[in-house]
């Protein structure tokens, strides 16, 4: 057990670390991130470039620090979107119980079955690229798996005396909602949650390494990879540094996110069957 | 099991009626108007007459009720007559069909490869739940979660194609070209099949046949091999199904890197091209095909535990 702490420690220390250094980062990059120079194109790592620069000559590190501003702010704004209505949806169909839970359940069902990247691709074809629709398409399935986490906890909370006591002395139905039931959730809800931004920051990255999400001039992790894939060879670093880093912060979350879920709920939380 | 049965066919029912008329909108939504579209993709030359404008709308039933035109399409789309595509200018259905029959291979190898692979680990695993061995998988395992596809596949070419030159490092030409986006795409199954395994041995391992079977005299691995690992893998025939449904769209990323010509990349192609015809058929089929197979599995799930009867599920 004690090294499994530490091993969540580290992960929570590096995480952290990176959020300081992109949230920072136009203080601290050692070059504008768009500052081109043709002479030193595919630069290799040394002391000037860090992490060598890429096929315009811009410094790797420093698009880097700027990229991350993009991924992590989509993928924490997808998370908290996906949150908030997969509880709302997963409290509401543990509390009306009936044919609105039965609608709600089988809707989940069938979006678990739909490929992630189809509806994806299906909202860009209809509404275009964008920050709004690089959000719906990442909303649309990604709230499944906190609506069925939701759901099951809601409906143990609600068979419990408090539960009924509180209903019993004349408390409204969003009071015990509030008060009650979402409480007991937090915890579980918030061990999901982390697990669930290492999967959607992957998911962002995948639309923009398609050139569906993030659009030029702006870049960010997924599309600084599809713009040094073609000199994989002459320089792959351009390519290495920005997959290490969405593996590493995806990592990291995850070992967070089981540590919080083990810890709110005993036993190890099985991961669901999500895919890109 | 019957009414069970129903249900669950009537919700795939609704869901490809309800998915298939979000697809059938999409020319509604998006900008510039399908019928020009149309003749544009027909005729050379940019000159529109409008008198073709409207005889084309009067044949393709754009005067009818939205439904009218809609059960039409699906009608249509039903029989096999999915229109021509925007680009190529042929049949839709006689580019679907090839490409589903690719990804269809290329998602049963890297499946099988997932499996082969973490039955040994996760049944190693469960076995010596806790000791080290168990702690190397587990963690070599799921670290594979985190890996995006699309760094995988690039350092793969790097290495297998660029610098040993074993493989090719694009194309659909042979059973060497299948190995690197079969082993790209088994990567996060593996974590997935290697867990439920792991798991579901524990969970079998602990049963209370377990120590009565030990107690008729079985030897430890004569009961590992008739009571452990049987019920520890009916968890693992779900997510096999669950995965394969999510594959036949979700190989995007992998059949784009590496050039294969699957549902993917057909779908990926028909987004970037605005090829509206083909991207409708596509993804009306794939999103048909997963719901299929999802149910299907259910219905196994369903014969394989019959305690899940009654209960929710």
């Amino acid at each position: 057990m004690r090294r499994r702490l530490n091993t969540h420690h580290l992960a929570a220390a590096v995480l952290t670390l990176v959020v300081i250094a992109v949230a920072i980062a136009p203080w601290i990059y050692p070059y504008p991130p768009a500052q081109q120079n043709l002479a030193e194109r595919l630069a290799p790592a040394s002391p000037e470039h860090w992490l060598g620069t890429d096929h315009l000559g811009r410094d790797t590190l420093s698009r880097l620090l700027e990229g991350g501003r993009f991924s992590m702010t989509v993928a924490a704004l997808a998370t908290m979107l996906t949150c908030l209505l997969g509880v709302a949806i997963g409290v509401l169909s543990a509390r009306r119980r009936g044919w609105v839970d039965e609608f709600l359940t089988r809707t989940n069902d069938v979006l678990l079955a739909v490929p992630e990247m189809v509806v994806a691709l299906f909202i860009v074809a209809t509404l275009g690229t964008g920050f709004g629709p690089l959000l719906l398409a990442l909303t649309v399935t990604g709230w499944t798996p906190f609506a069925r986490l939701s759901r099951t906890l809601a409906y143990d909370v609600s068979s419990r005396g408090f539960v009924e006591a509180a209903h019993v002395v004349g408390c409204s139905p969003s009071f015990i909602i509030f008060r009650h039931v979402i409480p007991h959730l937090a915890g579980p809800i918030l061990g999901q949650a982390t697990l669930r931004f290492g999967h959607l920051l992957i998911s962002v990255g995948a639309l923009s390494y398609l050139g569906l999400g993030v659009q030029p001039p702006q870049s960010d992790w997924g599309s600084m990879m599809a713009a040094a894939q073609p000199y994989t060879e002459r320089a792959p670093l351009g390519i290495l540094a920005p997959g290490l880093a969405i593996f590493v912060m995806a990592l990291c979350v995850t070992l967070i996110g089981q540590r919080a879920a083990r810890m709110a709920t005993g036993p190890l939380l099985l991961p669901t069957a999500d895919r890109t | 099991m019957f009414p069970f049965i129903a249900k669950r066919t009537a919700t795939l029912v609704a869901a490809v009626l309800v998915s298939s008329f979000a697809v059938f909108l999409i020319p509604y939504f998006t900008p510039g108007d399908p019928v020009r579209t149309i003749i544009r993709s027909r005729v050379s030359g940019n000159i529109i007459d409008d008198a073709d404008v409207q005889a084309l709308s009067l044949s393709l039933g754009l005067q009818d009720p939205l439904i009218v035109q809609y059960f039409s399409w699906l009608g249509r789309i039903a029989t096999g007559d999915m229109g021509l595509s925007h680009v190529s200018r042929t049949p839709v259905a006689d580019q679907v069909l090839p490409a589903l029959a690719v990804t269809l291979s290329l998602v049963a190898a890297a499946l099988a490869l997932a499996v082969l692979v973490s039955l040994p680990l996760g049944i190693v695993a469960g076995l010596r739940h806790g000791k080290p061995a168990d702690r190397v998988i587990t963690s070599v395992t799921q670290s594979f979660i985190a890996m995006p596809e699309y760094w995988v596949a690039p350092l793969l070419v790097l290495v297998f194609a660029l610098k040993l030159s074993v493989l090719p490092s694009a194309g659909w030409s042979g059973p060497e070209s299948m190995v690197l986006p079969a082993l790209t795409l088994a990567l996060r199954p593996i974590s997935y099949f290697t867990s439920a395994v792991r798991a579901g041995m524990i969970d079998a391992a602990a049963a209370e046949h377990v120590p009565a079977a030990r107690a008729r005299g079985l030897s430890v691995p004569q009961a590992v091999l008739r009571h452990v690992i049987p019920n520890g893998l009916v968890p693992l025939s779900t997510l096999v199904a669950v995965w394969f449904a999510g594959l036949l769209g979700g190989s995007v990323i992998v059949e784009v890197i590496f050039a294969v010509p699957g549902m993917g990349r057909l779908l990926f192609d028909a987004v970037v091209n605005s090829d509206i015809p083909l991207a409708q058929g596509g993804v009306v089929l794939v999103v048909a095909l997963a719901v299929l197979v999802t149910t299907l599995a259910d219905f196994v799930h369903r014969a394989l535990t019959p305690a899940v009867e009654g209960s929710y599920a």
